[in-house]
Protein backbone atom coordinates (compact mmCIF):
# COMPACT_ATOMS: atom_id res chain seq x y z
CA UNK A 1 0.00 0.00 0.00
CA UNK A 2 1.24 3.70 -0.65
CA UNK A 3 2.34 5.35 2.02
CA UNK A 4 2.55 9.41 2.54
CA UNK A 5 3.62 10.53 5.72
CA UNK A 6 3.13 13.52 8.25
CA UNK A 7 6.58 14.32 10.10
CA UNK A 8 6.88 17.77 11.78
CA UNK A 9 8.03 19.21 15.38
CA UNK A 10 6.50 17.90 18.36
CA UNK A 11 2.66 19.93 18.61
CA UNK A 12 2.37 21.11 15.47
CA UNK A 13 -0.27 19.51 14.59
CA UNK A 14 0.07 16.29 12.63
CA UNK A 15 -2.45 14.14 14.52
CA UNK A 16 -5.07 17.06 14.12
CA UNK A 17 -4.58 17.41 10.70
CA UNK A 18 -4.43 13.47 10.17
CA UNK A 19 -7.94 12.90 11.56
CA UNK A 20 -9.02 16.06 10.06
CA UNK A 21 -7.72 15.33 6.50
CA UNK A 22 -9.98 11.87 7.39
CA UNK A 23 -12.77 13.69 7.39
CA UNK A 24 -12.23 15.80 4.71
CA UNK A 25 -11.77 12.84 2.55
CA UNK A 26 -15.67 11.62 3.52
CA UNK A 27 -14.46 9.16 6.11
CA UNK A 28 -16.24 9.37 9.28
CA UNK A 29 -14.58 6.46 10.21
CA UNK A 30 -11.37 4.76 10.08
CA UNK A 31 -8.96 1.90 10.85
CA UNK A 32 -6.16 3.23 13.03
CA UNK A 33 -3.15 0.94 13.41
CA UNK A 34 -0.55 1.52 15.89
CA UNK A 35 2.57 0.75 15.77
CA UNK A 36 5.25 1.03 18.57
CA UNK A 37 8.98 1.39 18.38
CA UNK A 38 9.01 -1.35 20.66
CA UNK A 39 7.22 -3.78 18.11
CA UNK A 40 3.96 -4.10 19.43
CA UNK A 41 1.10 -3.29 17.06
CA UNK A 42 -2.61 -3.04 17.41
CA UNK A 43 -5.37 -1.81 14.94
CA UNK A 44 -8.81 0.00 16.13
CA UNK A 45 -11.45 0.88 14.00
CA UNK A 46 -11.96 4.77 14.90
CA UNK A 47 -14.46 7.20 14.62
CA UNK A 48 -12.70 10.06 13.52
CA UNK A 49 -14.37 12.42 15.95
CA UNK A 50 -13.86 9.95 18.90
CA UNK A 51 -10.41 9.89 17.75
CA UNK A 52 -10.05 13.63 17.43
CA UNK A 53 -10.92 13.64 21.34
CA UNK A 54 -8.54 10.65 22.47
CA UNK A 55 -5.53 11.02 19.97
CA UNK A 56 -5.09 14.93 20.20
CA UNK A 57 -4.22 17.41 22.87
CA UNK A 58 -2.49 20.50 23.83
CA UNK A 59 0.96 18.71 25.33
CA UNK A 60 4.07 18.54 23.11
CA UNK A 61 4.60 14.46 22.42
CA UNK A 62 1.25 13.67 22.51
CA UNK A 63 1.73 10.78 20.11
CA UNK A 64 4.73 8.05 19.97
CA UNK A 65 4.26 5.83 18.06
CA UNK A 66 3.16 5.42 14.28
CA UNK A 67 -0.42 5.83 13.90
CA UNK A 68 -1.32 4.68 9.94
CA UNK A 69 -4.89 6.11 8.91
CA UNK A 70 -6.38 3.69 6.38
CA UNK A 71 -7.79 6.36 4.04
CA UNK A 72 -9.78 6.51 0.41
CA UNK A 73 -8.91 8.54 -2.29
CA UNK A 74 -10.99 9.52 -4.84
CA UNK A 75 -9.61 8.14 -7.89
CA UNK A 76 -11.06 8.24 -11.31
CA UNK A 77 -14.32 6.08 -10.93
CA UNK A 78 -13.34 4.13 -7.99
CA UNK A 79 -11.02 5.39 -5.00
CA UNK A 80 -7.25 4.31 -4.14
CA UNK A 81 -6.36 3.04 -0.97
CA UNK A 82 -3.82 4.56 1.25
CA UNK A 83 -2.25 4.76 4.60
CA UNK A 84 -1.83 8.33 6.27
CA UNK A 85 0.80 7.70 8.55
CA UNK A 86 0.54 10.28 11.38
CA UNK A 87 4.08 10.48 13.72
CA UNK A 88 6.06 10.88 16.69
CA UNK A 89 7.33 14.88 16.73
CA UNK A 90 10.80 15.48 16.04
CA UNK A 91 13.31 17.83 17.98
CA UNK A 92 16.45 19.69 17.54
CA UNK A 93 19.40 17.43 19.96
CA UNK A 94 19.12 14.45 21.63
CA UNK A 95 16.06 14.25 23.74
CA UNK A 96 16.57 12.93 26.96
CA UNK A 97 13.26 10.41 26.89
CA UNK A 98 15.10 7.24 25.58
CA UNK A 99 11.21 6.52 24.75
CA UNK A 100 10.67 9.56 22.85
CA UNK A 101 14.16 8.76 21.33
CA UNK A 102 13.08 5.37 19.89
CA UNK A 103 9.73 6.98 18.77
CA UNK A 104 11.75 9.19 16.29
CA UNK A 105 14.24 6.66 15.20
CA UNK A 106 10.64 4.96 14.32
CA UNK A 107 9.48 8.08 12.16
CA UNK A 108 12.62 8.07 10.49
CA UNK A 109 12.40 4.33 9.49
CA UNK A 110 8.70 5.09 8.31
CA UNK A 111 9.91 8.53 6.17
CA UNK A 112 12.40 6.07 3.90
CA UNK A 113 9.33 3.86 3.27
CA UNK A 114 6.71 6.46 2.31
CA UNK A 115 6.04 7.73 -1.49
CA UNK A 116 4.71 11.07 0.05
CA UNK A 117 6.25 13.33 2.74
CA UNK A 118 3.94 15.61 4.24
CA UNK A 119 6.42 18.34 6.83
CA UNK A 120 4.02 20.20 8.97
CA UNK A 121 5.77 23.88 10.51
CA UNK A 122 3.48 25.64 12.91
CA UNK A 123 3.18 28.75 11.15
CA UNK A 124 1.46 30.90 14.19
CA UNK A 125 4.48 29.93 16.35
CA UNK A 126 6.73 31.24 13.80
CA UNK A 127 4.46 34.41 13.53
CA UNK A 128 5.30 35.66 17.06
CA UNK A 129 8.06 37.87 17.50
CA UNK A 130 10.45 35.69 19.47
CA UNK A 131 9.85 32.56 17.60
CA UNK A 132 12.41 30.82 19.12
CA UNK A 133 11.15 26.60 18.91
CA UNK A 134 9.28 26.73 15.53
CA UNK A 135 12.01 26.11 13.27
CA UNK A 136 15.39 24.30 13.42
CA UNK A 137 17.91 22.47 12.48
CA UNK A 138 15.81 19.67 12.17
CA UNK A 139 13.08 20.85 9.92
CA UNK A 140 16.31 21.81 7.35
CA UNK A 141 17.90 18.26 7.42
CA UNK A 142 14.25 17.00 6.52
CA UNK A 143 13.92 19.89 3.83
CA UNK A 144 17.41 18.41 2.55
CA UNK A 145 16.31 15.10 2.68
CA UNK A 146 13.13 15.31 1.04
CA UNK A 147 14.48 17.56 -1.76
CA UNK A 148 16.96 14.53 -2.64
CA UNK A 149 13.63 12.51 -2.58
CA UNK A 150 10.97 14.32 -4.26
CA UNK A 151 7.30 13.48 -3.13
CA UNK A 152 7.31 16.34 -0.63
CA UNK A 153 5.42 19.26 0.63
CA UNK A 154 5.41 21.73 3.36
CA UNK A 155 2.78 22.95 5.43
CA UNK A 156 2.03 25.91 7.03
CA UNK A 157 -0.08 25.24 9.77
CA UNK A 158 -2.47 26.76 12.11
CA UNK A 159 -3.28 29.42 9.66
CA UNK A 160 -6.34 30.42 11.37
CA UNK A 161 -4.10 31.85 13.75
CA UNK A 162 -3.79 35.65 13.60
CA UNK A 163 0.46 35.25 13.70
CA UNK A 164 0.01 32.35 11.22
CA UNK A 165 0.35 35.39 7.81
CA UNK A 166 3.63 36.77 9.32
CA UNK A 167 4.69 33.45 9.99
CA UNK A 168 3.90 31.97 6.40
CA UNK A 169 6.35 34.65 5.09
CA UNK A 170 9.13 33.91 6.87
CA UNK A 171 8.72 30.37 6.06
CA UNK A 172 8.83 30.80 2.25
CA UNK A 173 12.07 32.87 3.12
CA UNK A 174 13.54 30.43 5.22
CA UNK A 175 12.59 27.37 2.37
CA UNK A 176 12.47 28.90 -0.74
CA UNK A 177 12.36 26.72 -3.23
CA UNK A 178 9.81 24.37 -1.24
CA UNK A 179 6.46 24.07 -2.21
CA UNK A 180 4.28 25.06 0.90
CA UNK A 181 0.42 24.64 1.34
CA UNK A 182 -0.99 26.50 4.13
CA UNK A 183 -3.47 24.93 6.00
CA UNK A 184 -5.56 25.02 8.67
CA UNK A 185 -5.66 21.95 10.50
CA UNK A 186 -8.25 22.60 12.72
CA UNK A 187 -10.76 24.00 10.36
CA UNK A 188 -9.58 22.09 7.35
CA UNK A 189 -8.44 24.95 5.06
CA UNK A 190 -6.42 24.28 1.83
CA UNK A 191 -6.85 20.96 2.15
CA UNK A 192 -7.56 21.05 -1.51
CA UNK A 193 -3.99 21.35 -2.69
CA UNK A 194 -2.79 18.82 -0.19
CA UNK A 195 -5.14 16.57 -1.92
CA UNK A 196 -3.98 17.11 -4.94
CA UNK A 197 -0.52 17.07 -4.05
CA UNK A 198 -1.11 13.32 -1.98
CA UNK A 199 -3.03 12.11 -5.28
CA UNK A 200 0.20 12.91 -7.69
CA UNK A 201 2.33 11.22 -5.63
CA UNK A 202 0.72 7.93 -4.43
CA UNK B 1 26.03 20.82 15.74
CA UNK B 2 27.02 20.85 11.62
CA UNK B 3 26.18 17.29 10.20
CA UNK B 4 29.36 15.16 9.30
CA UNK B 5 31.61 16.59 12.05
CA UNK B 6 32.25 13.08 13.64
CA UNK B 7 35.28 11.34 12.50
CA UNK B 8 33.04 8.28 12.48
CA UNK B 9 29.70 8.43 10.61
CA UNK B 10 26.94 5.72 10.61
CA UNK B 11 27.38 3.33 7.51
CA UNK B 12 24.09 2.04 7.47
CA UNK B 13 20.18 3.37 7.87
CA UNK B 14 20.28 0.40 11.03
CA UNK B 15 23.00 1.93 12.34
CA UNK B 16 21.71 5.50 11.95
CA UNK B 17 18.10 4.37 13.76
CA UNK B 18 20.31 2.93 16.56
CA UNK B 19 22.47 6.25 17.21
CA UNK B 20 19.13 8.63 16.95
CA UNK B 21 17.58 5.57 19.58
CA UNK B 22 20.34 5.53 21.86
CA UNK B 23 20.94 9.54 21.56
CA UNK B 24 24.33 9.38 20.19
CA UNK B 25 23.04 12.03 16.90
CA UNK B 26 19.79 14.14 16.66
CA UNK B 27 17.15 13.87 14.67
CA UNK B 28 18.33 16.39 12.58
CA UNK B 29 21.74 14.72 12.26
CA UNK B 30 19.97 11.58 11.65
CA UNK B 31 18.02 12.57 9.10
CA UNK B 32 21.26 14.38 7.37
CA UNK B 33 23.31 10.82 7.80
CA UNK B 34 20.12 9.62 5.69
CA UNK B 35 20.58 11.25 2.84
CA UNK B 36 24.35 11.42 2.48
CA UNK B 37 23.92 7.60 2.48
CA UNK B 38 21.04 7.44 -0.05
CA UNK B 39 22.96 10.12 -2.40
CA UNK B 40 25.63 7.88 -2.18
CA UNK B 41 23.72 4.40 -2.94
CA UNK B 42 21.99 6.84 -5.89
CA UNK B 43 25.46 6.97 -8.00
CA UNK B 44 26.29 3.94 -10.16
CA UNK B 45 27.17 1.55 -7.34
CA UNK B 46 30.82 0.58 -7.50
CA UNK B 47 31.67 -3.02 -8.64
CA UNK B 48 30.66 -5.00 -5.98
CA UNK B 49 34.15 -5.98 -3.74
CA UNK B 50 33.13 -9.65 -3.59
CA UNK B 51 30.34 -12.34 -3.02
CA UNK B 52 29.20 -11.53 0.44
CA UNK B 53 31.41 -13.27 3.01
CA UNK B 54 29.72 -15.97 3.72
CA UNK B 55 29.04 -17.57 0.25
CA UNK B 56 32.56 -16.87 -0.32
CA UNK B 57 33.80 -18.98 2.60
CA UNK B 58 31.08 -21.52 1.39
CA UNK B 59 33.02 -22.02 -1.58
CA UNK B 60 36.37 -22.18 -0.60
CA UNK B 61 35.43 -24.42 1.69
CA UNK B 62 34.23 -26.43 -1.32
CA UNK B 63 37.17 -26.29 -3.04
CA UNK B 64 39.25 -27.33 0.00
CA UNK B 65 36.96 -30.41 0.61
CA UNK B 66 37.14 -31.08 -3.31
CA UNK B 67 40.76 -31.04 -2.84
CA UNK B 68 40.70 -33.27 0.55
CA UNK B 69 38.37 -35.83 -1.52
CA UNK B 70 41.36 -36.42 -4.24
CA UNK B 71 43.59 -37.07 -1.83
CA UNK B 72 41.47 -39.67 -0.03
CA UNK B 73 40.76 -41.18 -3.48
CA UNK B 74 44.24 -42.17 -3.34
CA UNK B 75 44.89 -45.72 -2.62
CA UNK B 76 46.62 -46.67 0.91
CA UNK B 77 48.63 -43.48 2.01
CA UNK B 78 46.76 -43.72 5.56
CA UNK B 79 48.90 -42.08 7.40
CA UNK B 80 49.94 -40.03 4.89
CA UNK B 81 46.41 -38.89 4.38
CA UNK B 82 46.05 -37.85 7.89
CA UNK B 83 48.39 -35.68 7.88
CA UNK B 84 47.80 -33.64 5.58
CA UNK B 85 44.61 -33.35 7.56
CA UNK B 86 45.99 -32.24 10.18
CA UNK B 87 47.74 -29.99 7.78
CA UNK B 88 44.73 -28.52 6.71
CA UNK B 89 42.94 -27.76 9.52
CA UNK B 90 46.49 -26.58 11.47
CA UNK B 91 46.35 -23.87 8.25
CA UNK B 92 42.56 -23.04 8.80
CA UNK B 93 42.67 -22.32 12.59
CA UNK B 94 45.67 -20.37 12.48
CA UNK B 95 43.75 -18.67 10.01
CA UNK B 96 40.83 -17.91 12.16
CA UNK B 97 42.75 -17.09 15.01
CA UNK B 98 44.32 -14.16 13.51
CA UNK B 99 40.86 -13.10 12.24
CA UNK B 100 39.96 -13.24 16.31
CA UNK B 101 43.63 -11.01 16.74
CA UNK B 102 44.84 -14.20 18.85
CA UNK B 103 48.63 -14.90 18.82
CA UNK B 104 49.20 -17.67 16.27
CA UNK B 105 52.23 -20.41 15.54
CA UNK B 106 54.13 -18.72 12.04
CA UNK B 107 53.12 -21.16 9.88
CA UNK B 108 56.70 -23.07 8.61
CA UNK B 109 55.11 -26.01 6.03
CA UNK B 110 58.29 -26.77 4.18
CA UNK B 111 58.28 -30.76 4.46
CA UNK B 112 60.41 -33.65 3.64
CA UNK B 113 58.59 -36.58 2.26
CA UNK B 114 60.49 -39.65 2.61
CA UNK B 115 59.98 -43.20 1.31
CA UNK B 116 60.27 -45.25 -1.91
CA UNK B 117 60.13 -44.58 -5.69
CA UNK B 118 56.24 -45.09 -6.49
CA UNK B 119 55.02 -44.29 -3.58
CA UNK B 120 52.98 -41.33 -3.71
CA UNK B 121 54.88 -38.79 -2.81
CA UNK B 122 55.14 -36.17 -5.75
CA UNK B 123 51.11 -36.79 -6.03
CA UNK B 124 50.56 -36.13 -2.54
CA UNK B 125 52.87 -33.11 -2.87
CA UNK B 126 50.69 -31.98 -5.94
CA UNK B 127 47.88 -32.04 -4.13
CA UNK B 128 49.40 -30.59 -0.93
CA UNK B 129 50.29 -27.66 -2.83
CA UNK B 130 46.79 -27.13 -4.13
CA UNK B 131 45.58 -27.45 -0.56
CA UNK B 132 47.07 -24.60 0.62
CA UNK B 133 46.85 -22.70 -2.42
CA UNK B 134 43.11 -23.12 -1.78
CA UNK B 135 43.59 -22.56 1.99
CA UNK B 136 44.94 -19.52 1.16
CA UNK B 137 48.43 -20.22 2.69
CA UNK B 138 49.88 -20.18 -0.27
CA UNK B 139 49.16 -17.25 -3.12
CA UNK B 140 48.82 -19.65 -5.92
CA UNK B 141 49.71 -23.63 -4.72
CA UNK B 142 51.00 -24.60 -7.89
CA UNK B 143 54.50 -27.22 -8.09
CA UNK B 144 57.32 -26.95 -9.49
CA UNK B 145 59.59 -30.51 -9.39
CA UNK B 146 63.21 -30.41 -9.89
CA UNK B 147 66.53 -32.44 -9.03
CA UNK B 148 69.61 -32.04 -8.09
CA UNK B 149 70.82 -31.76 -12.15
CA UNK B 150 68.29 -28.57 -12.35
CA UNK B 151 69.31 -26.84 -9.41
CA UNK B 152 73.44 -27.75 -9.44
CA UNK B 153 75.23 -25.65 -11.76
CA UNK B 154 78.74 -26.07 -13.87
CA UNK B 155 80.58 -23.44 -11.83
CA UNK B 156 81.30 -21.03 -9.19
CA UNK B 157 78.40 -19.50 -8.70
CA UNK B 158 76.31 -20.88 -11.64
CA UNK B 159 74.26 -22.96 -9.14
CA UNK B 160 72.94 -20.20 -7.20
CA UNK B 161 71.82 -18.52 -10.02
CA UNK B 162 70.26 -21.90 -11.86
CA UNK B 163 68.45 -22.77 -7.94
CA UNK B 164 67.11 -18.78 -7.55
CA UNK B 165 65.74 -19.58 -10.87
CA UNK B 166 63.67 -22.42 -9.99
CA UNK B 167 62.52 -20.54 -6.55
CA UNK B 168 61.22 -18.25 -8.61
CA UNK B 169 59.46 -20.29 -10.57
CA UNK B 170 57.89 -21.43 -7.85
CA UNK B 171 57.19 -18.85 -5.69
CA UNK B 172 53.46 -18.58 -4.51
CA UNK B 173 53.35 -22.55 -4.88
CA UNK B 174 56.00 -25.65 -3.73
CA UNK B 175 59.36 -26.14 -5.18
CA UNK B 176 59.18 -29.73 -5.07
CA UNK B 177 63.33 -31.41 -4.80
CA UNK B 178 63.20 -35.20 -5.87
CA UNK B 179 65.90 -37.30 -4.39
CA UNK B 180 67.06 -34.20 -2.30
CA UNK B 181 69.73 -36.31 -0.68
CA UNK B 182 71.92 -36.13 -3.21
CA UNK B 183 72.52 -32.29 -2.74
CA UNK B 184 74.69 -33.58 -0.17
CA UNK B 185 76.07 -36.52 -2.76
CA UNK B 186 79.39 -34.69 -3.09
CA UNK B 187 80.87 -33.93 0.45
CA UNK B 188 81.58 -30.49 1.43
CA UNK B 189 83.37 -29.27 -1.56
CA UNK B 190 80.92 -29.91 -3.84
CA UNK B 191 78.24 -27.28 -5.42
CA UNK B 192 75.17 -29.09 -4.10
CA UNK B 193 75.75 -27.43 -0.60
CA UNK B 194 75.67 -24.30 -2.42
CA UNK B 195 71.58 -25.27 -4.03
CA UNK B 196 71.04 -26.12 -0.03
CA UNK B 197 72.47 -23.09 1.07
CA UNK B 198 70.72 -20.63 -1.52
CA UNK B 199 67.39 -22.68 -0.79
CA UNK B 200 67.74 -22.50 2.99
CA UNK B 201 67.88 -18.41 2.30
CA UNK B 202 64.82 -18.19 0.17
CA UNK B 203 62.75 -20.25 2.47
CA UNK B 204 63.44 -17.58 4.66
CA UNK B 205 63.03 -14.46 2.27
CA UNK B 206 59.71 -16.11 0.79
CA UNK B 207 58.32 -17.31 4.02
CA UNK B 208 54.89 -16.42 3.06
CA UNK B 209 54.86 -17.54 -0.75
CA UNK B 210 57.14 -20.66 -0.57
CA UNK B 211 56.80 -23.96 0.25
CA UNK B 212 59.63 -26.49 0.15
CA UNK B 213 59.15 -30.50 -0.22
CA UNK B 214 62.17 -32.36 0.03
CA UNK B 215 61.90 -35.89 -1.30
CA UNK B 216 63.92 -38.98 -1.33
CA UNK B 217 64.78 -42.35 0.12
CA UNK B 218 64.20 -42.48 3.72
CA UNK B 219 67.50 -43.76 4.38
CA UNK B 220 68.96 -41.21 2.19
CA UNK B 221 66.97 -38.82 3.68
CA UNK B 222 67.84 -40.02 6.95
CA UNK B 223 71.58 -39.55 6.16
CA UNK B 224 70.87 -35.93 4.16
CA UNK B 225 69.72 -34.53 7.49
CA UNK B 226 72.49 -35.45 9.28
CA UNK B 227 74.94 -33.99 7.42
CA UNK B 228 72.74 -30.83 7.26
CA UNK B 229 71.65 -30.97 11.40
CA UNK B 230 70.38 -27.10 10.43
CA UNK B 231 67.77 -28.56 7.86
CA UNK B 232 65.75 -30.68 10.02
CA UNK B 233 64.43 -27.78 12.69
CA UNK B 234 63.65 -25.65 9.31
CA UNK B 235 61.21 -28.36 8.46
CA UNK B 236 59.19 -29.38 10.50
CA UNK B 237 56.39 -31.67 8.77
CA UNK B 238 58.11 -35.12 7.78
CA UNK B 239 55.94 -37.51 6.36
CA UNK B 240 57.19 -41.12 6.21
CA UNK B 241 55.57 -42.67 2.62
CA UNK B 242 54.88 -46.66 3.20
CA UNK B 243 55.36 -49.18 0.72
CA UNK B 244 52.53 -50.28 -1.03
CA UNK B 245 51.35 -53.92 0.32
CA UNK B 246 50.44 -56.10 -2.77
CA UNK B 247 46.92 -55.72 -2.68
CA UNK B 248 46.84 -52.10 -2.51
CA UNK B 249 49.22 -52.40 -5.87
CA UNK B 250 46.42 -54.31 -6.99
CA UNK B 251 43.58 -51.93 -5.83
CA UNK B 252 45.72 -49.26 -7.98
CA UNK B 253 45.97 -51.27 -10.89
CA UNK B 254 42.07 -51.95 -10.78
CA UNK B 255 41.50 -47.76 -10.61
CA UNK B 256 44.09 -47.20 -13.51
CA UNK B 257 42.15 -49.68 -15.66
CA UNK B 258 39.03 -48.22 -14.57
CA UNK B 259 40.34 -44.70 -15.73
CA UNK B 260 41.27 -45.73 -19.02
CA UNK B 261 37.97 -47.54 -19.83
CA UNK B 262 39.59 -51.58 -19.65
CA UNK B 263 38.53 -54.16 -18.10
CA UNK B 264 40.56 -57.12 -16.27
CA UNK B 265 39.20 -60.47 -17.60
CA UNK B 266 38.88 -62.56 -14.41
CA UNK B 267 41.80 -65.05 -15.25
CA UNK B 268 44.00 -61.68 -16.07
CA UNK B 269 43.15 -60.40 -12.53
CA UNK B 270 44.15 -63.38 -10.76
CA UNK B 271 47.66 -63.47 -12.55
CA UNK B 272 47.99 -59.75 -11.78
CA UNK B 273 47.65 -60.35 -8.07
CA UNK B 274 50.00 -63.08 -8.38
CA UNK B 275 52.91 -60.86 -10.11
CA UNK B 276 52.46 -58.23 -7.76
CA UNK B 277 52.72 -60.86 -4.82
CA UNK B 278 56.06 -62.01 -6.02
CA UNK B 279 57.43 -58.59 -6.98
CA UNK B 280 56.35 -57.30 -3.26
CA UNK B 281 58.09 -60.19 -1.90
CA UNK B 282 61.07 -60.46 -3.74
CA UNK B 283 62.08 -56.54 -3.51
CA UNK B 284 60.68 -56.27 -0.12
CA UNK B 285 58.72 -53.17 -1.61
CA UNK B 286 55.84 -52.55 -4.05
CA UNK B 287 55.44 -49.35 -6.12
CA UNK B 288 53.02 -47.80 -7.77
CA UNK B 289 55.56 -46.61 -11.05
CA UNK B 290 55.96 -50.36 -11.51
CA UNK B 291 52.11 -50.82 -11.54
CA UNK B 292 51.28 -48.57 -14.00
CA UNK B 293 53.98 -49.86 -16.17
CA UNK B 294 52.69 -53.09 -15.96
CA UNK B 295 49.21 -51.86 -17.14
CA UNK B 296 50.32 -49.76 -19.58
CA UNK B 297 52.10 -52.64 -21.21
CA UNK B 298 49.23 -54.91 -20.91
CA UNK B 299 47.20 -52.49 -22.82
CA UNK B 300 50.13 -52.45 -25.42
CA UNK B 301 50.13 -56.34 -26.13
CA UNK B 302 46.28 -56.12 -26.16
CA UNK B 303 46.48 -54.10 -29.11
CA UNK B 304 48.73 -56.31 -30.52
CA UNK B 305 46.98 -59.60 -29.95
CA UNK B 306 43.77 -57.97 -31.29
CA UNK B 307 45.22 -55.88 -34.36
CA UNK B 308 45.34 -58.45 -36.69
CA UNK B 309 41.37 -59.89 -35.71
CA UNK B 310 38.87 -58.90 -38.62
CA UNK B 311 35.82 -58.45 -35.88
CA UNK B 312 35.83 -57.20 -32.59
CA UNK B 313 33.26 -56.18 -29.76
CA UNK B 314 33.18 -53.27 -27.86
CA UNK B 315 33.87 -56.21 -25.18
CA UNK B 316 37.25 -57.40 -26.90
CA UNK B 317 38.43 -53.78 -26.90
CA UNK B 318 37.52 -53.45 -22.93
CA UNK B 319 39.15 -56.29 -21.41
CA UNK B 320 42.88 -57.16 -20.69
CA UNK B 321 43.58 -61.04 -20.97
CA UNK B 322 45.89 -63.14 -18.68
CA UNK B 323 47.78 -63.50 -21.54
CA UNK B 324 48.43 -59.48 -22.08
CA UNK B 325 49.27 -59.85 -18.02
CA UNK B 326 51.76 -62.78 -18.43
CA UNK B 327 53.39 -61.42 -21.57
CA UNK B 328 55.17 -58.88 -19.21
CA UNK B 329 55.21 -60.19 -16.08
CA UNK B 330 57.70 -62.80 -17.26
CA UNK B 331 59.92 -60.35 -18.93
Amino acid sequence: MKRCIIIGRPNVGKTMFALQFALYLGMAEARIQFAEAGGRRWEKPYRIAAALDDLTGAEPHRTRQLQSLCLELPAGKGTQPFELVDTSGLVDGIHPDPSIRRAMAQTLAAVREAQAILHMIDAAALGEAEAVNAIGEVDYQVAQFAQMRGGYLLLANKMDLPAARVGLARLKQEFAGHPIAPVSALYRQGFDEVKAFVRRHL
Amino acid sequence: MPVGERDLAPRTVDEILDWLAAGRISPGEAFGYVRRLETWSRQPAPPEPSQAPGSDEDARRQRVDAVLAELDALVGLAPVKELVRELAAFVEIQQRRAKEHLPTKPMALHMIFKGNPGTGKTTVARIVGRMLGELGALPKGHLVECERADLVGEYIGHTAQRTREHIRKALGGVLFVDEAYALARGGEKDFGKEAIDTLVKAMEDHKHELVVILAGYRDEMEYFLTVNPGLRSRFPVQIDFPDYTADELYQIARLMCEQHHYRLSPAAALRLRRVLEQRTHLLGHGNARFVRNLIERAMRRQAVRLVQRRRLSRDDLITLEAADVAAVALR
